[in-house]
């Protein structure tokens, strides 16, 4: 059976929002009106210009600005307002030859490279030919062979720039080929040539409008320069070009002459770039870690006058124990993205954050480091560490808790290590600034915490760059990293998530032995339940920015309190002993909701399966009655006399998972990584 | 490595051949025969007939060009039907003059777009939108527009330097510098403006990447995450893009050269392009191609050396 495809994106939602992103920016609506203009003057021009382009006044030659000529006039006493326009039409036109034949050929090729492997290799090389030779000398030969016959011209120009649009289209290109419902229509039996055309070309729509303005500019700018030099269109015709070029005669007695016609090819290339500049720029780009100086400065005035509103630290946490106080975190333009959420970590112990992605866990992590991304602040409450709130230190304090007094371990080890360094350069200079040790000593001691991570060849791995270990290799080495300070806190963001499962245990024996040896304590945050039983002391569950409930693991374990928890427990295999193996894992229907649709009330009540009418309003975290237990469910009393449990039901979501799916991958369908 | 430079040198040696078939191809469809070009209007058919015979004219294209090619590869790529002038003589005195040119606006366009686009991404904010404002502007600026304005301030307003002509670096060093540098200006306008660019969003994405955050988490000072690890990593699209703008900058010489009547390659060919001199048309356009390919060459191969999985294998 062939599952019905997914929508493709419908070329008319691209042009929609790609019109919005247009008006939206005011260059690029700037620049749309002025190109507007000028393709309307243009066209029109035989019925307004105020002279014929040869007429000539003698009256008035190489003059500025007057009455009867708006713009002045050239060594001829022609009208330079009329000689514009008059050529605008054929400037304008042919410059978009340049843009059909560039563009459209450049698509093509990316099109039929993405189809096949063996035409992406021969055009790519042909291409890449095309990029390394000197265009302008071989259209100038061009030139000598057909005459300056400009529309050809201008074709020719296109199919040399046509090698950068394939190149720039070739990436995207063949993503959209690889997507999911592409091998669906070809297992469907639609022909290559369909494809490209009803699946590929229509996310192309974008990056085709925008190469087409910039192009454009790029022929506008050609066409002028090859008039410049004598190669326009045969005189007396006039061109933009042409026109500078007689100006430049005469920049020593009328420099006026340079101004009109340089500022009208100015201003439409400055046009067409905006236009592909408005719609060019990428829509949501990645966060940058470092954020620019502009940003910090900013930070750190805020971080001030935080520090200045809140009151002086009341009993604060003994040495070593990290306690999170009313903690919210937010994107600057006010979207929350975790809210009041409250924990304690004790010095040696380790503190599982748990939850679905999306709800916030990371957030909550990188928030202790203050190393939120470019653009998210903490804008609440306490993190206090060591007598010291970090919610309201500088980038500059933190600098010297980050490594030293707490650390963290990332989810790909791979991307978290420099690809341009040798491990032993970032193992050494961070030892050196953190111990503040000599080149030796901390060469000595590198090697010391490679082995201390179970690296048995170490002075191989010193040596190697990022690309030449292995994926856990790399986490031992990130490891080693954050204990380069000798750290108080550890931070582990998915530690283990992006390893191999033997690896994976591997790395979680290694952290609770370094937890023990040297008496650190560990945020561990993980959506497998599995690493939680494995070696967290304390739980907090995360939903939807809350934490919805917080203890020590047996007991969460084994009594949830919360129907999320409880929810969480019945999906995940591992949780449920062989025998006691339901016929089919239970699910939690419909997804983590985005922070801007979280709902006054309970914020998983949408998906829970024992929602009332009492759920609407607000819940507060309360004790939950098992020890020193946190809820934040109304009915968490009554459902813990009840003895409810989650009940698999056959959902339309999740129908088809099959039931030996790891609980970790049964989440991530569901997810969307909010980091 | 080896067998990543040895390919490398197949397909530099690929395009130039390919461009030396083009060069010969679009010297045959020129209008005219050599003889006609050579003697001028008003010869007699016969004349004409009779050079194009000696010059072989006549024969099989393959065996005309493989007959140039043969020369080519001596040295020769033979005489100017205008004035009779060995090509490779005449290039060889041109060459040095685009060399400089193109040579001396990539340096000064690297320098100022790598100063801006660092700035722009490291200091973000209103510097950030200033920079990219003026990057704008320039990048919509003629060439030869910009060069006139040059001309007109730096020569006719002030003269501070010479508007048009060229001094030979061995007649004097100090007047070459100042004869180069208007055109060299000129031309490093709109390269630094893309430098720039391609600068500013290297330096954004290499500060995107999670190893940054791994930097920030060793408390590692702001300037080395920028200028040694963000800088590093920005590196290899930087090299990329100025190898892209040598190229760009060694064609459009011929804007500059004809500005500020510079005897230059980019002059040989829009005056040979003018005069139909087939010859000299087929020799500048060879010439052009193989420095520009083997200054890719080289470039590229920097990259490649930047780059450690590459380096490595």
């Amino acid at each position: 059976m062939i599952p019905t495809l997914p929508a493709t994106p419908r070329k008319t939602a691209l042009t929609k929002l790609s019109g919005h992103r247009l008006l939206a920016s005011p260059t690029g609506l700037a620049g749309t009106l002025w190109l507007a203009v000028m393709v309307t003057a243009s066209l029109t021009a035989p019925w307004w210009l105020p002279f014929k382009t040869e007429d000539q006044d003698f009256t008035a030659v190489l003059s500025g600005p007057t009455a009867a000529h708006w713009l002045g006039t050239d060594e001829l006493g022609r009208d330079i307002l009329s000689r514009i326009f008059a050529s605008a039409a054929e400037t304008l036109g042919t410059s978009f030859i340049t843009v059909i034949v560039g563009v459209g050929l450049g698509t093509l090729l990316a099109l039929a490279a993405a189809n096949s492997q063996r035409a992406e290799g021969v055009i790519s090389r042909v291409t890449e030919i095309m990029m390394s030779l000197p265009g302008t000398v071989i259209i100038l030969a061009v030139i000598g062979a057909v005459g300056t016959n400009i529309p050809l011209i201008m074709a020719i120009l296109g199919v040399l720039i046509s090698a950068g649009i394939y190149r720039v289209m070739l990436g995207q290109a063949k993503s959209l080929q690889n997507q999911l419902y592409v091998d669906a229509a070809t297992v469907d039996g639609l022909s290559p040539l369909a494809i490209s055309v009803r699946h590929v070309l229509p996310g192309l729509a974008t990056t085709i409008v925008v190469q087409s303005a910039l192009i454009f500019a790029v022929g506008l700018l050609i066409q002028a320069g090859l008039a410049f030099i004598g190669f326009g269109p045969p005189l007396p015709q006039p061109s933009w070009g042409g026109m500078i070029q007689s100006a430049s005669q005469h920049v020593y007695d009328a420099p006026w002459l340079m101004v009109p016609t340089g500022v009208v090819l100015a201003l439409t290339v400055l046009s067409a770039n905006a236009i592909g500049n408005a719609l060019g720029k990428a829509p949501n780009a990645g966060a940058s870690h470092l954020p620019s100086a502009a940003i910090r400065r900013k930070r750190a005035g805020q971080a001030a006058a935080a520090a200045a509103a809140t009151p002086a630290v009341r009993n604060p946490p003994a040495a070593g124990k990290l306690s999170v106080r009313g903690l919210s975190v937010g994107v600057d333009g006010g979207t929350p993205l975790v809210t009041d959420v409250s924990f304690d970590v004790e010095p040696g112990t380790v503190l599982g954050l748990v939850g679905e992605s999306g709800c916030g866990k990371t957030m909550t992590a990188l928030s202790l480091m203050g190393l939120l991304p470019s653009g998210v602040a903490v804008t609440d409450g306490q993190i206090l560490w060591n007598g010291k709130n970090l919610a309201a230190a500088t980038d500059r304090d933190m600098e010297g808790i980050r490594g030293r007094e707490i650390a963290l371990i990332s989810q790909e080890p791979m991307r978290a290590l420099d690809p341009m360094f040798t491990v032993g350069y970032q193992l050494t200079s961070a030892i050196r600034r953190l111990q503040s040790m000599g080149r030796a000593e901390a060469g000595a001691e590198a090697l010391g915490l490679l082995e201390k991570v179970g690296i048995v060849d170490a002075r191989r791995i010193l040596k190697s760059y990022p690309h030449q270990i292995s994926g856990g290799m790399a986490q031992r080495v990130a490891i080693a990293l954050a204990l380069s300070g000798k750290p108080r806190l550890l931070v582990a963001d998915e530690p283990t998530t992006a390893l191999d499962v033997t690896v994976q245990a591997e790395i979680l024996s290694l952290l609770r032995s370094l937890v023990k040896d040297t008496g650190m304590s560990v945020v561990m945050v993980t959506h497998d339940l599995g690493v939680v039983a494995d070696i967290c002391d304390q739980v907090a569950v995360m939903y939807a920015g809350q934490v919805v409930e917080n203890g020590r693991t047996g007991s969460i374990l084994d009594q949830p309190r919360h129907p999320y928890t409880l929810a969480l427990l019945a999906a995940d295999p591992h949780a449920n002993s062989a025998h006691d193996m339901p016929h089919r894992l239970a699910t939690i229907k419909g997804q983590v909701p985005q922070p801007k649709d979280w709902p006054a009330g309970c914020r998983f009540a949408a998906r829970c399966q024992f929602a009332g009418s009492a759920c609407v309003v607000p819940v507060p975290l309360l004790p939950s009655g098992t020890e020193t237990g946190l809820v934040r469910c109304v009915k968490a009393d009554e459902l813990a006399v009840e003895g409810m449990a989650w009940v698999a039901t056959d959902s339309a979501v999740h129908q088809h998972v099959p039931a030996e799916v790891p609980a970790r991958h049964r989440l991530d369908i569901t997810e969307k990584d909010m980091a | 490595m080896a067998m990543f430079v040895t390919k490398r040198l197949l397909m530099a040696l690929a395009t130039v051949l390919v461009v030396a078939v083009l060069a010969f191809l679009l010297v045959h469809a020129m209008p005219g025969s050599p003889g006609a070009v050579s003697l001028g209007a008003g010869a007699s058919q016969d004349a004409i007939d009779q050079l194009n015979q000696s010059l072989g004219w006549n024969d099989p294209l393959v065996v005309q060009f493989f007959r140039w090619l043969g020369d080519a590869i001596q040295g020769n790529l033979g005489s100017s039907l205008i004035d009779g002038r060995s090509v490779s003589a005449d290039l060889a005195t041109r060459l040095p003059v685009t060399a400089s040119l193109a040579a001396g606006a990539t340096i000064l366009s690297a320098i100022f777009g790598i100063i801006l686009g660092v700035t722009a991404a490291v200091r973000g904010g209103f510097l950030d939108q200033l920079i990219g404002g003026f990057v704008g502007l320039l990048v919509a600026l003629p060439a030869f527009w910009i060069g006139v304005i040059f001309v007109y301030l730096f020569a006719v307003q002030s003269s501070v330097f010479p508007a048009t002509g060229y001094v030979p670096f061995d007649v004097s060093p100090q007047d070459w510098a100042m004869s180069l540098a208007l055109p060299v200006i000129t031309l490093a306008v709109g390269g630094a403006a893309f430098i720039a660019r391609q600068t500013r969003a290297s330096m954004l994405e290499a500060l995107q990447q999670e190893h940054i955050r791994t930097l920030r988490a060793t408390a590692t000072p702001t300037w080395k995450i920028l200028y040694v690890h963000a800088l590093r990593y920005a590196s290899l699209p930087i090299v990329a893009g100025i190898a892209l703008q040598f190229i760009g900058l060694f064609g459009g010489s011929v804007i500059a050269e004809q500005l500020f009547a510079m005897p230059g390659l980019g002059q040989a060919v829009q005056t040979s392009v003018s005069t139909h001199d087939a010859p000299a048309v087929q020799g500048v356009v060879v010439i052009a191609t193989v420095v520009v390919v083997a200054v890719n060459l080289v470039l590229e191969l920097a990259t490649k050396f930047l780059d450690p999985k590459l380096r490595a294998s």
